[in-house]
């Protein structure tokens, strides 16, 4: 047993000196990347791993941190009913803009794929624009608008459907759809921008192939030809998607208000501006920042060991 | 094609007869595309005289409206009309649909790829038609409401045109930025100032560090880009508090560089560039180095001019976040803060100021549009290779 520890340092001992080594030889290397990993230490990991350590603490800027143990974990499940309110919002949202809003992206560039190319080009832009569009989402305050005078309102009223107006933005019951509508309206981001590049860069003689090989339509030629061969952008699409879905914050703040009716447009991120920034609580706020930091960490591992099995 | 081929050599090999079955093919496809443009032209016909009595009916309710809004008739204004809109909006999107779809089948009859199917190709048409007028809605009609006089703003129900074009709204917001307390050039340099600092050295030292990542295999860089793609997932808002205090313990809080230095480290510039450097063949580098170069000559002199695409890509990326940020957490003098925080200000000034603030809508988002129409090819080049490798 002793001889095996034994062994066992004096390898990893002999594997350090080597790498020790190598790194010497690439100082070169070390230098090229030093500025952007000193930023990104800073501005990236610290922020975390500090979270981390002030989730642990009370601490109001003010005075310095006290150290509290699990209280703030405490508090934050046993006696934050909004908070609760908030993961339950950020999962409703999650749950249905990321699967819904990552599926409907790739088909969209699926879809855009398969016309010619001038009218590509514009169709990119039509379904890109809204997720750049900065505070574009604001005309949906109108489109929503609680009075008779709302569109939809006005419409719905035409049609029978209702008789009387709905208050879209008020009214706990309808904010979370409206908010879900509107983030779906900007979900075609980045990577739905990465399927649009990786389906052109698909092999045009593996369809060939696959024809020859007795596909007979599109979609199978989309599970067993497009699908396995767009694999690295469907990792990076999902990366991004889990971004939008558990990032939400601007667009339920500017539609239902800022707090809504009822907490009812409260998700994890607002509360954690909340406490943050109005009430200046950092330490509970570094521990909603954790909490949010861990589930989608995890969730992450999760897709991506899913995804990794799509088509092979 | 090729077991077409095959079958013709079976059936008959002389010269004669594969002319005589090419030639009944064309005259075949020739009669087919004549049946097909009568269709559509049938179809379109149909749709177009959909679209003219909607419009009929349209007309005739907005003049019987204006009636009872001028008190010549007695009666209620009639609100049917905004669902002829709907209708006339669903119509145009299939007829813009249908017409593509004639367009490209007439012009470029030989683009159909095996295994695809007319109905198919048809029912892409018509619902990515259907669909992208339903996503640009709300965009076009913030740019028409910003180019309409406040009556027409007012109207009810509403019009998507606007009747009279005016760019009064756009006149309105420069004298109210004029009177502002700080001058409005002031947001703009803070902006424009913020922007451009932060994207040169975002590009600078995110391109760096790619370089070396994407090209040479030292300890501790596969490690280091795994952490860079995983902080892919943190947004600005949550590592927000935590940068806050980091920021006030470095003596930032309300200066430039509370928004600049975390622009500079933004990972998916370096993710983008990493993976784009990694599609450079090694063998130029390989070669520079027998030639003596040194890395850093490598990187400016070879590695940079070649990744051109890429470097746009990140430029673009950084304009847009930077552009759009507020940074009203992190900066308070008002002589300090950006152009989207004052035409904010502005946009939330109640109903007084609709008309302004759809006109802030559209300045807000028409530069990262904009910018992103006139380099979508290299934009679309760049996230060919954005995909993370296993």
């Amino acid at each position: 047993m002793t001889s095996f520890i034994k062994r066992y340092t004096e390898m990893k001992k002999e594997e350090l000196r080597y790498n020790l080594h190598k790194a010497s030889k690439m100082k070169m290397c070390y230098f090229f990347l030093a500025p952007y990993a000193i930023l990104f230490f800073t501005f990236f990991i610290l922020p975390i791993a500090s979270s981390i350590f002030f989730s642990f603490t009370y601490y109001n800027i003010l005075e310095s941190p006290r150290f509290i143990g699990l209280q703030n974990y405490i508090n934050l499940i046993l006696q934050d009913e909004v908070f609760l309110t908030a993961v339950k919002n950020t999962f409703v949202v999650a749950v249905i803009t990321g699967p819904v809003g990552y599926i409907l992206s790739f088909l969209f560039a699926w879809f855009i794929n398969e016309l010619p190319r001038w009218i590509r080009t514009v169709a990119v832009v039509v379904f890109y624009a809204p997720s750049i569009a900065g505070n574009a989402f604001y005309i949906f305050s109108i489109i929503f608008r609680g009075d008779a005078y709302g569109y939809l309102n006005s419409f719905l009223l035409q049609f029978g459907l209702i008789d009387a107006p709905i208050l879209w933005l008020l009214n706990p019951d309808y904010i979370m759809p409206v908010v879900i509508i509107v983030i779906l309206w900007m979900s075609m981001g980045t990577g739905f921008l990465s399927f649009v590049a990786g389906l052109q860069g698909v092999d045009r003689s593996m369809y060939e192939a696959g024809y020859v090989d007795g596909i007979r339509n599109r979609w199978q030629e989309l599970y067993y030809i497009t699908l396995p061969s767009m694999k690295p952008m469907l990792l990076f699409g999902a990366v991004m998607s889990i971004t939008t879905a558990f990032n939400v914050c601007d667009v339920p703040r500017a539609l239902a208000g800022y707090p809504s009716t009822d907490y009812a447009a409260r998700t994890i991120v607002t509360h954690l501006f909340d406490y943050g920034f109005s009430r200046f609580e950092m330490g509970y706020a570094s521990a909603i920042a954790t909490v949010l930091f861990v589930v989608m960490i995890l969730c992450n591992k999760a897709i991506q060991s899913i995804l990794r099995k799509v088509g092979t | 094609m090729s077991m077409n081929n095959l079958e013709n050599k079976s059936s008959g090999y002389d010269l004669e007869s594969i002319l005589a079955r090419r030639r009944l093919e064309e005259a075949q496809a020739k009669a087919e595309r004549k049946k097909f443009l009568l269709i559509s032209f049938l179809i379109l016909a149909v749709l177009a005289a959909a679209l003219i009595v909607v419009s009929v009916q349209i007309g005739k309710i907005e003049a019987y409206n204006q009636q009872v809004g001028q008190g010549l008739i007695e009666g209620a204004i009639d609100n049917d009309i905004s669902v002829y809109m709907v209708i006339r909006v669903a119509v145009i999107a299939v007829m813009i649909g249908y017409a593509l779809f004639m367009l490209v089948k007439l012009l470029k009859p030989k683009r159909r790829k095996p295994n695809r199917s007319f109905w198919g190709d048809l029912g892409i048409y018509l619902l990515m038609s259907i669909i992208a007028v339903a996503m640009a809605f709300p965009l076009v009609f913030s740019i028409a409401s910003s180019l309409k006089p406040l009556d027409e703003l007012f109207r009810f129900p509403p019009k998507v045109f606007p009747q009279h074009i005016t760019l009064d709204n756009f006149s309105d917001l420069i004298v109210v930025l004029g009177q502002s307390w700080v001058p409005f050039s002031r947001y703009l340099t803070n902006t424009v100032f913020i922007t451009f600092v932060g994207t040169f050295g975002h590009v600078l030292i995110a391109s760096m560090a790619a370089f070396v990542l994407a090209k040479y295999d030292f300890p501790g860089g596969k490690a280091f880009f795994n952490i860079v793609v995983t902080a892919l997932m943190f947004s600005g808002y949550v590592t927000g508090i935590p940068n806050y205090i980091i920021m006030s313990k470095l003596h930032m809080i309300d200066t430039y560089w509370a928004v600049i230095l975390p622009a500079f480290a933004a990972p998916i510039g370096l993710f983008l560039m990493k993976q784009f450097m990694e599609g450079l063949p090694t063998v130029l580098i390989e070669a520079a180095q027998i030639d003596g170069a040194s890395q850093l000559r490598i990187f400016w002199t070879i590695v940079m001019p070649n990744v051109k695409p890429a470097w746009l890509t990140i430029i673009i990326f950084s304009v847009q976040n930077l552009w759009n940020t507020n940074a009203s957490t992190v900066i308070y003098s008002e002589s300090k803060k950006t152009l989207v925080y004052a035409l904010q200000q502005i946009q939330a000034g109640g109903i007084a100021r609709t008309g302004m603030a759809a006109a802030v809508t559209v300045i807000v988002m028409i530069v990262p549009i904009s910018i992103f129409i006139l380099s979508q090819s290299q934009i679309l080049e760049t996230m060919a290779s954005s995909g993370l490798k296993e």
